[in-house]
């Protein structure tokens, strides 16, 4: 049964793009991470917005609003941070798709493991 | 080099966003601009959900059960006295579910759009007040299109009256979420809890025994036949005003 503290997959996503992301993560750097994470299925900035909203009501990811810049028609960004207890449900979130990817490779052998895992390095250059 | 979406188009879309997220949301949506029309659909895919996500945000389920039920037995009351006739009529008690479920949806509207940490003495009464407006406004559009399931005048008069009596001394003893700042550098949770308190003073409590007090006594009254109906209509009047007027009073 989901809890409070666990991730759905697009929050897995949400949650790694404003890791990566650092200290530029806000809703349309965000979008286009998750995007480039996801594909190749879409997502959208709608999404993006309510999943953030959740992430914040959770406790993971803590926002404020910075200053305006002028090639966003004068208007600020809502950046976004990661907390220690969204870090703490990241590791738990990426460790179990670490068993899950053992598993499979222990029933599917290790070159078929090799193979994807020389199709995602492509993909990832 | 797309210079930007026109002032009209981020107009509308500025109208549409909730105020609390307006900032972000326009910004961002301006950063993508790329034609008129990816800024449509980008609009089109984004706004409905940032209002849903708002919603979900500012609206606390037990107090929309709450407030669901009152707003029912108000209009159910005042069928009660006003036309008993109505209650055993086809689909009667759900024509009275029709302004009750109306009113309920403005006040979600109205709570979702509230300006985050803006303080106004009308704040627990504009709720309702849109709310019943827009009501108000459904069964004007139903007297013409479907007038059957039209509620009798009176009914919904009383109705009325008795929803902006109920509703807002819901809303003095569970006050809206948005009274939170948002924006701040905190878990908006932390925001949401703090900002639903549930009548910690005593001087909350009185006044919710007082008003229940009020409303009990009013509607004992009316079941007896010894007090005029014009007398009861005086009566309710009068407490929606002065309830109006306190808290009015009390927040300026």
């Amino acid at each position: 049964m989901a809890t409070s503290d666990s991730l759905g997959q697009f929050e897995q996503l949400v949650l790694t793009a404003i890791l990566t992301l650092r200290d530029d993560a806000y809703g349309v750097t965000i979008h286009s991470k998750v995007e480039e994470l996801a594909r190749p299925k879409p997502a959208s900035l709608g999404a993006v917005y309510v999943t953030l909203d959740r992430l914040e009501d959770k406790g993971f990811v803590t926002s404020w609003l910075s200053d305006p810049t002028a090639e966003r028609g004068g208007r600020a960004k809502r950046c976004y941070r990661l907390e220690a207890l969204g870090e703490r449900v990241l590791q738990e979130s990426a460790l179990t798709a670490r068993r899950i990817w053992d598993s499979i490779a222990e029933v599917w052998g290790k070159d078929w493991a090799r193979e994807w895992g020389k199709r995602w390095g492509k993909e990832a250059s | 080099m797309p210079s930007g979406p026109s002032k009209s188009a981020e107009t509308i879309v500025g109208i549409l966003t909730p105020p609390a997220c307006r900032e972000e949301v326009l910004g961002d949506l301006h950063e993508r601009y790329r034609s008129p029309l990816q800024y449509g659909l980008d609009a089109l895919g984004a706004v409905p959900l940032v209002i849903l996500s708002r919603i979900r945000r500012t609206a606390d389920p037990q107090v929309l059960v709450m407030q669901a039920f009152a707003l029912y037995l108000s209009f159910l009351t005042a069928a009660r006295f006003q036309d008993a006739s109505l209650l055993q009529a086809q689909w009667g008690l759900l024509r009275l579910a029709i302004p009750a479920g109306i009113t309920l949806f403005g006040l979600v509207l109205e709570d979702a759009y509230a300006v985050p940490g803006r303080r106004s003495p009308l704040r627990l009464v504009r709720g309702p007040i849109i709310g019943l407006g827009l009501a108000l406004l459904s069964q004007g559009m139903l007297r013409s299109r479907n007038p059957q399931i039209l509620l009798p005048g009176w009914v919904l008069f009383y109705g009325c009256a008795m929803s902006l009596l109920l509703s807002s001394a819901i809303r003095l003893l569970f006050p809206p979420i948005t009274h939170g700042l948002l924006g701040v550098n905190a878990p908006a949770f932390w925001l949401k809890r703090g900002g639903s308190g549930i009548g910690e003073t005593a001087q909350t409590c009185i006044q919710a025994i007082i008003i229940a007090a009020i409303v009990a006594r009013a509607m004992m009254a009316a079941m007896s036949s010894g007090i005029s109906p014009v007398t009861v209509r005086v009566a309710v009047i009068a407490l929606v005003f002065g309830l109006v007027a306190y808290q009015l009073g009390k927040r300026t």
